[in-house]
């Protein structure tokens, strides 16, 4: 048992579409200073989670601390001051902007003057090496740099904790590998992550606890390797392929 | 009695409404996009009965399927050449792409018919029958059963019908439609033409009684999107709920507060919508 | 896409060029004798004015009003109602009628604004066809006839002057603080939100802007900058009807005007005026009254080939231009 409160704690969560329960009952408590790495098969109600954590979407039943204060029925501009940053699955930037303009947006929530919001968006900028592309219009970017954008953005508003919803999806081996170094260094910074993701070598080399989803539940949570490993999981999403690939 | 007789002639309009507001609330509930030149495509419908009638002497029975084949034709150009374009850009481009498009329809016409109200003659479909102390004018009373009919057909259409599932289905999630082998394209072009269609036998069924302007349509917008926002975006059957009860209430308000607010009324009522239900009487929170 | 020119060295370019427009716009009325030209850059002046506002809910915020004209007719009623009633010069009713838009605006944008565009653009439309009915058949209000304002010109009060190059100024000067107010916003925190949400509303509440109230803001400054325009307007022409001050076709004129020059740019709104309102004039001096029809046939048009081809309008044909030329340029 931890002393500290969580960071952020989602009790028996459920979302319903008419009458299909995207997520029934899932639990996660979430403490200051780790990686989750949040999994399971298409439809399994994790993006759907997600976006109840990120204040996104309102669940019908179950409630949501952050910090300590209930955002169970928050707008998301309320998550934001809290300290709760999100990237999208499919990149939302701000297209007719550029670059630099994006992530001042983020950085115009703790700065109300915009020198100061530009020199925050600037060390975020070069944190995230965007410098080279800073002054590009961010509807002309192809995706890995939307998503590093995106990243880029949400640290602007200088989060506790940061939801990245399949940032690494769709990169080549090589942008994956620097986007997990970027995720790292993020971290190093002391901001907790939660991290959807399909690449399972992404879970399996950042993650300090799986949470595994499948039709709406927690099924499985635990070291990565360990839970790569439940028979349950494998039963349920990972299929043999995957369980091959782990044992090896 | 004369109570009874503002109810009918108010439910016998509202039918009517609620079949051109049918055809704005499946193009919107499908692709997200509000036809602002809607209650322009009623006013072009109208003019079609007008100049067949005038120019070539025919009944309803020429020119209500002439009106529906003309603006199911329009409706499919006009998602080909404007709003498949428009409908992924910018807010601006998908609100300003159908408000020109009403604007030309609009002062063509204007130009081409002048500012002058014209109407059809009211006897077109015989004599007005007395029944049990109800006037019944036939050319209210077909315009209005055919149009709930119509509406009727439409929903039944969409709901029991192979193409009704493919129409909504893409309605539903166009990426999923895609996925089980459905074209968008094609399914969205059909609903512009239905929707279109929709407002062609609507324009050319109340021509039959009602004043003929190239301005009317501006109105006639205004109510579907009462009616589309009453019933719910994307619903038929609210739509004919909300359209009734909106010929009843502007016939009543007509009757008890005079003809000249009856429109205030109407948008009062939108506002309101707006305010409390956005969703709709009939649409879910 | 790196710059050739550096960036100092380019705003100092854009400055001289700043001063030399700003200097012919304030020297070439007095230069022409003819009253007619004069008049056309009154108008000019007016419909970017009116525009420029529209542009902070329209252009920066991505909030389509097509009932601004509902704004526009609060002003111009209450300053001749002001003299109307109580013989106030007209221009004393102008608080009262931007009192009156911004509680009109509240009315229409709580409820609008938190849902999807198109909410919005129909409420306008409606609320606007609705003031425009009520005036119609409200004969205190002047009916379908109109009302008009002081004959003769009683003091300087009265704004009431034979040449039109007073108007010219006093738009001018209206226009100039509207357009100082926008150029300060778009580099304040506000212009950047009004940006994002324009660009995507859900993104930008997750980075903490409270986009319901944002788009308000935008709105009620609007709504009032359009209220003093019909004030002046009313000041000018001394005289207002349903179809002048509440018809839609001015909704539509503000839309255009901003649409073409570029919504959502400083000076789009002026250069879009620049084009319209002196091709507008010379039409109907052309063709007298027949050119009415024709005019908004060819404005629905224009908006509609701008929504298919540049929704960015003139700017953006623009950018798109220098961008070709650059890649043809290596």
């Amino acid at each position: 048992m931890r002393a500290d409160p969580p960071l952020l704690e989602a009790r028996d969560i459920s979302v319903a579409f008419g009458s299909f329960r995207a997520v029934d009952g899932a639990s996660l408590t979430i403490g200051k200073g780790e990686i989750i790495g949040l999994i399971g098969p298409n439809g399994a109600g994790k993006s759907t989670f997600f976006n109840c954590l990120a204040g996104d979407r309102q669940p019908a039943s179950g409630s949501i601390r952050l910090r300590g204060h209930d955002v169970t029925r928050a707008s998301p501009e309320d998550h934001a001051r809290l300290g709760l940053a999100r990237s999208w699955q499919v990149p939302a930037v701000f297209d007719d902007m550029s670059v630099r303009d994006n992530v001042v947006v983020g950085a115009f929530l703790r700065h109300k003057r915009a020198s100061d919001a530009a020199a925050v968006a600037d060390r975020v900028i070069a944190f995230t090496g965007l410098a080279p592309i800073a002054q590009s219009r961010s509807g002309s970017l192809g995706t890995p740099a939307r998503k590093r954008l995106e990243i880029a953005r949400a640290l602007a508003t200088e989060p506790e904790i940061l939801l990245l919803d399949e940032a690494l999806a769709g990169l080549t081996p090589t942008e994956v590998r620097a986007a997990i170094e970027l995720v790292r260094r993020i971290h190093a910074q002391g901001i907790t992550l939660v991290i959807v993701e399909h690449v399972m070598e992404v879970i399996l080399s950042l993650a300090d606890r799986a949470v595994v989803f499948n039709q709406g539940r927690v099924i499985a949570e635990g070291k990565p390797r360990d839970v790569v490993q439940d028979p349950g999981v494998i039963e349920a999403y990972l299929g043999r392929s995957l369980s091959r690939k782990a044992r090896a | 009695m004369i109570l009874g007789q503002v109810v009918l002639n108010g439910f016998l309009v509202g039918a009517v409404y609620a079949l051109f507001s049918s055809g704005l609330t499946l193009i919107w509930g499908m692709m997200n996009v509000v036809n602002f030149a809607h209650g322009d495509f009623v006013m072009i419908a109208m003019y079609v009965a007008f100049v067949v009638f005038t120019a070539l002497h025919l009944g309803p029975a020429v020119f209500v399927p002439l009106a529906a084949v003309l603006l199911f034709l329009l409706g499919v150009l006009v998602y080909f050449s404007l709003v498949r374009h428009v409908m992924r850009g910018p807010m601006l481009a998908q609100i300003l792409g159908t408000f020109g498009l009403a604007l030309v329809l609009r002062y063509a016409t204007l130009w081409v018919f002048s500012a002058n109200f014209v109407s059809l003659p009211d006897n077109l479909l015989g004599p007005v029958v007395t029944v049990a102390g109800l006037r019944l004018e036939p050319s209210r009373v077909v315009a209005g059963l055919a149009a709930l009919t119509l509406t009727i057909g439409l929903h039944l259409l969409l709901t029991r019908t192979a193409l009704g599932s493919r129409l909504l289905a893409v309605a539903e999630d166009r990426n999923a439609a895609m996925l089980v082998g459905i074209r968008p394209d094609p399914m969205q072009a059909l609903a512009w033409g239905i929707g279109a269609a929709c407002t062609g036998v609507a324009g050319a069924l109340i021509a039959l009684f009602f004043y003929i302007s190239p301005t009317v349509g501006e109105s006639l917008a205004l109510i579907a999107f009462v009616v589309v926002c009453l019933g719910g975006f994307g619903s038929v059957p609210g739509a004919l709920v909300a359209g009734l009860l909106i010929g009843v209430i502007e016939s009543l308000s007509a009757f008890w507060i005079g003809p000249a607010n009856k429109d205030v009324v109407v948008f009062i009522l939108f506002l309101a919508v707006l305010w409390f239900r956005p969703q709709g009487l009939l649409g879910k929170a | 896409m790196s710059a050739s020119i550096t960036a100092p060295a380019r705003s100092a370019g854009r400055l001289v060029f700043a001063a030399f427009v700003l200097l012919a716009l304030l020297v070439w009325p007095l230069l022409v004798e003819n009253v007619f030209y004069q008049r056309v850059g009154a108008l000019v002046m007016l419909a970017a004015l009116s525009a420029s506002a529209w542009n902070l809910v329209g252009g920066y915020a991505g909030q389509i009003s097509i009932g601004h004209v509902l704004f526009f007719g609060c002003g111009a009623y209450a300053s001749l109602l002001g003299f109307t009633w109580f013989e106030w010069p007209p221009i004393m009713g102008a608080p009262f009628g931007i009192a009156l838009s911004l509680l009109l605006a509240v009315l229409v944008g709580l409820p609008t604004l938190r849902l999807k565009g198109h909410y919005f653009s129909m409420a306008t439309i409606a609320l606007a066809e609705l003031a425009r009915i009520i005036v119609v058949n409200s004969p205190s209000l002047g009916g379908g006839v109109g009302i008009s304002g002081p004959a003769i010109p009683r003091s300087m009060a009265d704004l009431s002057f034979i040449s039109p190059l007073p108007y010219y100024y006093i738009f001018g000067a209206v226009l100039a603080v509207l357009l100082l107010f926008t150029w300060w916003m778009g580099r304040a925190r506000m212009g950047f939100y009004l940006r994002a949400i324009r660009g995507q509303e859900r993104a930008a509440r997750s980075l903490g802007v409270p986009a319901q109230r944002y788009k308000l803001y935008a709105l009620l400054v609007s709504a009032g900058f359009t209220s003093l325009a019909g004030s002046l307007y009313a000041a000018m022409v001394g005289f207002v009807d349903p179809d002048s001050g509440l018809g839609i076709l001015l909704s539509v004129k503000m839309v255009i005007v901003s649409a073409l020059g570029g919504a959502g740019t400083l000076f789009g709104p002026l250069v879009g005026a620049a084009i319209l309102v002196p091709l507008e004039e010379f039409t109907n001096a052309a063709f007298g009254g027949d050119g009415t029809g024709i005019t908004y046939v060819v404005y629905g048009a224009i908006i509609m080939l701008i929504s298919r081809y540049a929704p960015g309008g003139l700017a953006e044909i623009l950018a798109r231009l220098k961008a070709w030329g650059a890649r043809h340029a290596r």
